[in-house]
């Protein structure tokens, strides 16, 4: 990253926000990935040592949220939806079109909803506001999420546990456990 | 997929489609939006006032016809249709969400190889076998999570909750909160 903040390999013309503190070992593919970012936390992502995102990787990330990948963090291209906190461990592994979410960013109760929606379409850029309650993800160290998988709010995944490709994560999994399925289950543990 | 596909009113590839109505204040922004709409009916996709159609595609066989109505907010959803498609009003569909009225293909094996011919570059002018098309109706208030699938025939019930990654093949009753592959019904909203 230079002076200015842009990647010097980018293909988008853009610059990686102020608040994003990036290890100068980590490598982000494109800053393309900051095009929903509006954290206005004093630092809204963190990205360590040794750490990569490649193209696809998308930090939508509102005004409190806070992003941090740890060292050698290994994100392909996942969507991080985060109002609150999404932590992401040292060595993780996170495969393509996983969706990583600490809030549902509309409210559950459709009478609710269409107030928020009626009120979207007049600001620009069209978002939801993001008073939403949000419940922090967190993923564990050495932990591996296979592609397509969706992690609910409030989730937490225990230390080394590997996510099968497709599944649905709703509530916490234990430290060096397989789950897979949709609403993910345990497969076995794993032997250390 | 362009991965410039959600900055604000980018649409690069021409004139929108003759047959697309879009109403007032309503946005869609996507390079690749139009980039598979064959439709040649009229109109083929009406959308309503106020909406956000950030990223999304509209993936419209020959036949096909998609009716959106108002205050809708989809991210990047994908809509293949090849018959009808309906949403209501403030419908919400998540990033990468999937929405199909088709199998595009037969079932038969024999007729799937007919239909591989049809479609390959030596297939010029060969017709294709018939394909199931079935509607699929969205009802007002739905909210569909990222990574779901809602497939041919279904119809979603008002204010039916899709959780993220879920995989409707059949009817979702109005106000149900469903998740899974193969889904569940899991409470109401």
């Amino acid at each position: 990253m230079d002076a200015a903040r842009r990647l010097p390999w980018d293909w988008y013309p853009g610059t990686i926000p102020e608040n994003a503190v990036i290890d100068e070992t980590a490598y982000v593919e494109t800053s393309f990935s900051f095009f929903l970012y509006h954290s206005e936390e004093p630092v809204g992502a963190r990205i360590g040592r040794g750490a990569s995102t490649y193209l696809g990787t998308m930090f939508d990330v509102g005004p409190r949220g806070r992003v941090s990948l740890g060292d050698y963090a290994l994100v392909h291209g996942a969507r991080i939806i985060c109002d609150a906190e999404v932590e992401i461990g040292d060595h993780a592994l996170i495969s393509w079109n996983v969706v990583l979410m600490d809030t549902y960013r509309a409210s559950p109760d459709p009478a609710e909803r269409r107030r928020e929606l009626e009120l979207v379409p007049m600001r620009w850029p069209r978002r939801f506001d993001a008073n939403a309650p949000a419940r922090p993800v967190r993923i564990g160290r050495n932990v591996w999420i296979g592609f397509d998988a969706c992690v609910l709010p409030g989730v937490t995944i225990g230390e080394g546990a590997i996510v099968g490709a497709r599944s649905v994560v709703i509530e916490d999994v234990a430290p060096y456990t397989i789950v897979a399925g949709n609403p993910a289950r345990v497969i076995r543990k794993l032997q250390m | 997929m362009s991965n410039r596909s959600s900055e604000p009113g980018r649409w690069e590839h021409g004139p929108l489609p003759a047959n697309v109505r879009i109403g007032a204040n309503s946005v869609v922004t996507n390079d690749n939006a139009f980039r598979r709409f064959f439709s040649e009916r009229d109109p083929a996709l009406v959308i309503g006032a106020n909406c956000t159609m950030d990223g999304s595609q509209f993936a419209l066989g020959k036949e096909a016809r998609i009716e959106i109505g108002d205050y809708c907010y989809f991210t990047n959803a994908v809509l293949l249709c090849e018959l009808e498609l309906r949403i209501g009003d403030y419908v919400v569909i998540g990033w990468n969400a999937t929405i199909a009225d088709t199998d595009f293909h037969p079932i038969a094996p024999a007729e799937r190889i007919a239909d591989a011919v049809a479609c390959s570059p030596l297939g010029k002018g060969r017709e294709r076998p018939p394909i199931v098309r079935e509607p699929v109706i969205i009802e007002d208030d739905v909210w569909i999570g990222p990574n779901a699938a809602i497939m041919k025939g279904v119809r979603i019930g008002a204010g039916a909750f899709i959780e993220a990654g879920s995989m409707v093949t059949r009817d979702v009753p109005p106000r149900a909160r469903v998740m899974g592959n193969p889904f569940q019904i899991i409470g109401e909203v």
